[in-house]
Order: C-alpha cells, then sequence, then structure tokens
C-alpha cells in the first residue's frame, strides 16, 4: 500500500533517478556531496530554474516559450542601461519587468487572441527581445561598477548561510507548485492544454488563459534575469543565451509533455537539478570538454528512458478507464470533480 | 622561432619604408620646395573598413585607429559590415561595397573560403584590400593583420606564471572547437609545458560564452581542486563568470584570473581587484596600419621592386602580428574608451 502511495506521485522516480545519479557520484568523487558543492551548484541553477516554473505552466497550457532566454538577457540590460543612466535601480528593476511583461503580453496576444502558433510567434519575440539588448547595449556588456550594496545583496547575499538567490528560487517554485496543484486559474491553464475544445465549450476563455500563461513566463525570466544582473554585476546582452532548450528539456524530464495537459513544477525543478548534477558531476570528475556534451546527452536519454518506464509500468497497472482519462487528471493523480470552482 | 623570423621582417619592411618614403620626400622637396607631401591625401578618397555582427564593442577599437590614420592623410573613412553573423549578408555588404569603387577596403572575414571570391574582385578592380583579425588566406588580399592568439595565449601563460609565484594548480575557461580560442589554450599550454614546470594545468572548462554556465563550471572546478591558484579565460564573458565564482567562493586575492579583452566590465573588475589582469589585442594597431597600407599602396608610395604590380610582387608584409598589451592595476586606467 505505502509503496503504491509513494509510486503514485509522478516525481518519484526522477527522485530516485537523483539519487542514484548523487550516490554514484558520491563514490566516484569526494567533491561532490558537501555542503559548498551543493550550494555552489544550486545558486548555478537558481535562474533556470525560475525560468522552468514558468515553462512547466506554458508546457501545461500546450504551448512552449522560446523567447525566455532572450528576455532574461533584455531585461538585465534594460535595468543595467537605466540604472546608468541615473535611475534608481530598484526603479530601474520595475521598468526591466515591465519590458518582460510587454514582451509576454505580445506574446500571448498573438498565440492566444490572433492565434498564431507558439513555436513561430515566441521564436519572434527571442530574435526581438535579444535583438533590443543588443540595440540597448550597442553590442557591448554593461558594467554596474559601484553598484548600491543593497541591490547586489539581492544576487550575492546570504541569509541563514543560504545564498538569497537560491532562498527566491525556492520560495517561486514552492509557491508556483501549490498554486499549480490547487488553484482555480491554474485549474483552466490544465483544462485549456489537454483539451481546447472542451475548455472553450465549458465556458473557459482560452484566450485570456493563454496572455497570462506567456505573461507568467516572461515575467519570470525577467526575473531571472534581473537577479543575474545583481549577481555579475554586469549586463551582458547575450545573457540567457540557449537557456530556452535547458528549461524546456528540464521541465519535460520532470514529466510535462510537450502536448499539453501534463506536468508539474516540482517534477521542472527536479528536472533542473538532474541537469545540473550531472553537469557538475562531469566537472569534478574532469571529464574532457570535448567529451562533456557526449557524455552528459547519453546520461540524459538514459535517465528519462527509465523514469519513461517506470512510469509506463504505473500506468499500465491503472485500470483502462483511468489510462483513457489520463490527460484529464489533475496534478496529483485525483481526477476533477465538479467544473470549475 | 617563426615569430622572431616574422619580427625581424616586418621590422626590416618597416625601415625599409622609412627609408625609401624619407628619400622620395627629399627628390619631391629638392624639386619644388613648396609642393605637398605624398601623405596627403583628398577628402574624395573613400577607404572601408567593413565587419561582420557589426554593432560590437570589439570593432570599435579598430576602426577608432583606422579613422585616426585617415584622418592623418586627410582622407574619408566609413566604417560598414553586416550586422549579423551571417556569411551571406557579409559578402553582400561587400560586394555593395565595391560597387562603389573605394580607394581601398580592409576587411575582416567571418568565413575565410566566402569573402576570398569578392576580395579577388576588388583587386581585379585595383581596389587594394587588406584583411584584418580574421583572415581569408587563399585570397589575394595584399596583407593580414592581427593578434597572434597563440602568442596572446602564451604572454597570458607567464603573466599569470608571475601572479601565483611560478607554482601551483591552474585551471583554463574556453570555448571548444573556436580556432582563436584553441589557439590561445594551446599557446597558453605550451609556455606551461616548456618553462613552468611546478605549474600543473588541471583543467579546461566549456565558458559556453555565457557568464552564469562559465561561473557554474568554474566552481565546479574550485570544488575538483581547491588548490587551484590561478585561471585563464580566454574570452571576457567566462573572465566575467570566473570573478563571480571566485567571489562566491571567497577567494578573491587567493586566485589570480587573467582575462581576455578591454570591454568595461573587465577593465572595472580589474580596478575592483577580482581580476589580476587582462590580456588587450591590438585593435587600434589593426586599424591603424590597415589604413596606412591602404594609403601606401593606392598612392604607389611603397615601391621595393620597380613595377611591383605587374610582376605580381606583394608590396606589403603579408602577415602583421599587431601584439597584446598586459592590462593590470597599474595601467587599467589608460584603456578605458580605448
Amino acid at each position: 500500500m505505502i509503496i503504491r502511495t509513494v509510486f503514485a506521485f509522478r516525481e518519484t522516480s526522477i527522485i530516485i533517478i537523483i539519487i542514484a545519479v548523487s550516490a554514484v557520484l558520491t563514490i566516484l568523487t569526494p567533491h561532490f556531496f558537501n555542503e559548498r558543492n551543493i550550494i555552489t551548484t544550486a545558486i548555478g541553477f537558481a535562474a533556470d530554474g525560475i525560468i522552468a516554473v514558468g515553462m512547466t505552466v506554458a508546457l501545461v497550457s500546450g504551448g512552449f516559450d522560446l523567447s525566455v532566454g532572450s528576455v532574461m538577457g533584455l531585461s538585465g540590460v534594460t535595468a543595467g542601461a537605466l540604472y546608468l543612466a541615473g535611475v534608481n535601480i530598484w526603479a530601474a528593476c520595475a521598468m526591466a519587468l515591465a519590458a518582460g511583461a510587454v514582451c509576454g503580453l505580445i506574446n500571448g496576444y498573438f498565440i492566444g487572441k490572433v492565434g498564431l502558433n507558439p513555436l513561430i510567434t515566441t521564436l519572434g519575440m527571442m530574435g526581438i527581445a535579444r535583438g533590443a539588448a543588443y540595440v540597448l547595449t550597442q553590442g557591448s556588456p554593461l558594467s554596474l561598477f559601484g553598484i548600491p550594496r543593497s541591490f547586489a545583496f539581492v544576487g550575492s547575499g546570504k541569509a541563514a548561510g543560504i545564498p538569497v538567490i537560491v532562498i527566491l528560487f525556492i520560495i517561486i517554485a514552492a509557491v508556483g507548485d501549490f498554486l499549480m496543484r490547487r488553484s482555480a486559474p491554474m485549474r483552466k491553464v490544465f483544462y485549456t492544454g489537454s483539451n481546447e475544445k472542451a475548455a472553450v465549450l465549458s465556458g473557459i476563455n482560452t484566450g485570456n488563459v493563454k496572455m497570462g500563461v506567456y505573461l507568467l513566463t516572461a515575467m519570470l525570466a525577467a526575473c531571472a534575469g534581473i537577479l543575474s544582473l545583481a549577481r555579475f554585476t554586469v549586463a551582458t546582452p547575450t545573457a540567457g543565451m540557449g537557456a530556452e532548450l535547458r528549461v524546456i528539456s528540464a521541465a519535460v524530464i520532470g514529466g510535462a509533455s510537450l502536448s499539453g495537459g501534463e506536468g508539474t513544477i516540482l517534477g521542472a525543478v527536479l528536472g533542473v537539478i538532474l541537469l545540473n548534477i550531472i553537469n557538475n558531476g562531469l566537472i569534478l570528475m574532469n571529464v574532457s570538454v570535448y567529451w562533456q556534451d557526449l557524455i552528459g546527452g547519453a546520461i540524459l536519454l538514459t535517465a528519462v528512458t527509465i523514469d519513461l518506464i517506470t512510469h509506463r509500468k504505473k500506468i499500465g497497472k491503472a485500470r483502462p478507464a483511468d489510462l483513457a482519462g489520463r490527460h484529464s487528471l489533475s496534478p496529483d493523480g485525483e481526477p476533477f470533480h465538479g467544473g470549475i470552482q | 622561432m617563426n615569430r622572431r623570423l616574422l619580427i625581424t621582417c616586418v621590422l626590416a619592411a618597416c625601415a625599409y619604408l622609412s627609408i625609401s618614403l624619407t628619400g622620395c620626400n627629399q627628390t619631391a622637396q629638392r624639386a619644388a620646395p613648396v609642393s605637398q607631401s605624398p601623405f596627403v591625401g583628398n577628402p574624395g578618397e573613400e577607404y572601408y573598413m567593413v565587419t561582420f555582427v557589426s554593432g560590437i564593442e570589439y570593432w570599435k577599437g579598430c576602426f577608432k585607429g583606422f579613422k585616426a590614420a585617415g584622418n592623418l592623410f586627410g582622407v574619408t573613412t566609413i566604417y560598414t559590415g553586416a550586422p549579423q553573423y551571417d556569411v551571406n549578408q557579409q559578402v553582400t555588404v561587400l560586394e555593395q561595397v565595391i560597387t562603389k569603387n573605394p580607394a581601398g577596403i580592409a576587411v575582416t572575414c567571418m568565413n575565410p573560403d566566402a569573402l576570398a571570391a569578392p576580395i579577388k574582385k576588388a583587386m581585379d578592380a585595383g581596389i587594394p584590400v587588406v584583411t584584418f583579425d580574421a583572415d581569408a588566406p587563399r585570397s589575394p588580399r595584399y596583407s593580414f593583420l592581427a593578434t597572434g592568439n597563440e602568442y596572446a595565449g602564451s604572454v597570458a601563460a607567464n603573466t599569470l606564471a608571475g601572479l601565483i609565484g611560478g607554482q601551483g594548480e591552474v585551471v583554463v575557461l574556453t570555448l571548444p572547437a573556436q580556432l582563436n580560442h584553441e589557439q590561445r589554450t594551446a599557446g597558453f599550454k605550451k609556455t606551461l609545458q616548456a618553462d613552468f614546470p611546478n605549474i600543473k594545468l588541471v583543467a579546461v572548462g566549456n565558458g559556453k560564452a555565457d557568464q552564469t554556465e562559465a561561473a557554474k563550471v568554474l566552481a565546479g572546478y574550485l570544488q575538483a581542486h581547491p588548490d587551484v591558484k590561478g585561471v585563464f579565460c580566454t574570452d571576457a564573458t567566462s573572465g566575467v563568470g570566473a570573478a563571480t565564482a571566485v567571489k562566491e567562493a571567497n577567494k578573491v586575492g587567493s586566485i589570480k584570473i587573467v582575462s581576455f579583452d578591454t570591454d568595461k566590465g573587465t577593465l572595472d573588475a580589474i580596478k575592483e581587484g577580482v581580476v589580476s589582469a587582462s590580456i588587450a589585442q591590438g585593435t587600434y594597431t589593426m586599424g591603424y596600419w590597415s589604413m596606412n597600407f591602404l594609403f601606401q599602396v593606392k598612392h604607389e608610395l611603397v615601391n621595393p621592386v620597380q613595377g611591383w604590380k605587374s610582376k605580381g610582387i606583394n608590396p606589403l608584409p603579408p602577415y602583421v602580428d599587431t601584439g597584446v598589451n598586459v592590462v593590470t592595476k597599474e595601467n587599467v586606467d589608460s584603456f578605458y574608451g580605448v
């Protein structure tokens, strides 16, 4: 009974894989399992993790957002450029968030209202946001030397021994995961992603849902950009390049489906952790740079296959009726009751 | 060995040039004391600098030198290029510049083969062409002016070795599979092997041209090798990442960083003391001497062999290493705004 309950959680298999990989690394290298390494690794994935929260919601809604890396870069240089122009750093951050929000609303409008494909829309925004970052900086990184300490603290300070940037990531992920499992608006996102026609028929304005989804992904990407600015005190127009694919793969590793209707934030966060543990391990074990991508990719494929096999077994045991209704399951495995609250 | 030979050649060429030019000057003065110096052009002469990813800061330094030399000669200098990392676009821009029949073109080549044909076209049309920073070796250009990347790596090795007292463990952050970065790493490795037996290169990491990734990679290496005393970054973005990783490991001062290039972030980090030194490329030098070469060929001031043009003889040194400078806390102020 207990085992069945434990395995009812979608995330159990990925947690087991993470524990297994960690155990192997602990045996292979003495530098893996210690406080310092865990903290530095966590600082390293905080930005990707924050973006992954939004990306999961986008995947659940049946889309995805390729512009997150560019929006991250744009928000960093927007805040940086405004600060250098004499604007108070916190006001500059607010405006950078607003710039991110504009990108998100444009994405949401074209996807939700005009009905364009998320791939093309967000690919276009990926170019626009990155281009805007280049225009703002004229290509060169902006250095925020002598930035106020209070702002630098967000990027490099610690509270109770834990870096602030990691705490912020944990808060965002925890709130996101809770809302995803419990809140009514997020249920609308699940409905939109699993069966859009049915969602429309049951009175959900899927256009508005999508606007909200892309606003969220862009705002979280902008947050990640501002936190990176606080951490490095340099705003680089190329920041966040390639983040979109890392984050999408992390969310999919964590159980999100590219065809929508499935996925949890806990899963995506675990996916980010798994990817970063693998990279960290390759570095700790001094694997040559020419081999790193190859080995990392192979481990990843193995991990995802193991996850899929265990997941499939679990579904195989379920009753056929459950299986048919799989797409309308809520994230904690319970079928929805009584429509939208 | 090769380098020394090359420097000798360049110096010899310069000496020859200056002698023959002063000679020229004297004859001119004797003939007509009031006549103009041959080093004066006219504003109607247009010299172009053509780049790719034309918006980035790096080229600004090159054009600054190009323009400075152009102003000395009293000619017009124009900067243009392909805004994107797109070889088609760069070829198109170069073709358009050629149609304007300018007095000379200095071009940096995104792809050595794709640009060889348009460069040949320009040369055939009598427009002198030199390449700078990135070459098209199979084109008939007169000269290639650039940083010797292997040499730059060796300068970095000597600098870092000096900073860590000639012994200890070091790490390199680079961009694998990019030729200029591989050459910098190779020069760094060779110099360590040859001259610093007590320095051990424990890891070569991929900076991935992203500060977050570079910081992550270096943080990992610092875990695996807690005694690392020095880091060499072959690009400025890795340098920013490395500085943050060292700060976060509370090892500012005990780990020395040698970075690359002179964007403001790097210079500020040197001022702050997180980065100990950076290797500055001779971007101004590339532009300045490109302009000089073009002007002298255009005005036929350089004549190593009478009628060199018809005899297929190159009047210019085919390769000029524009050198590097080491930026440290002592001289950092003079590199701002270069």
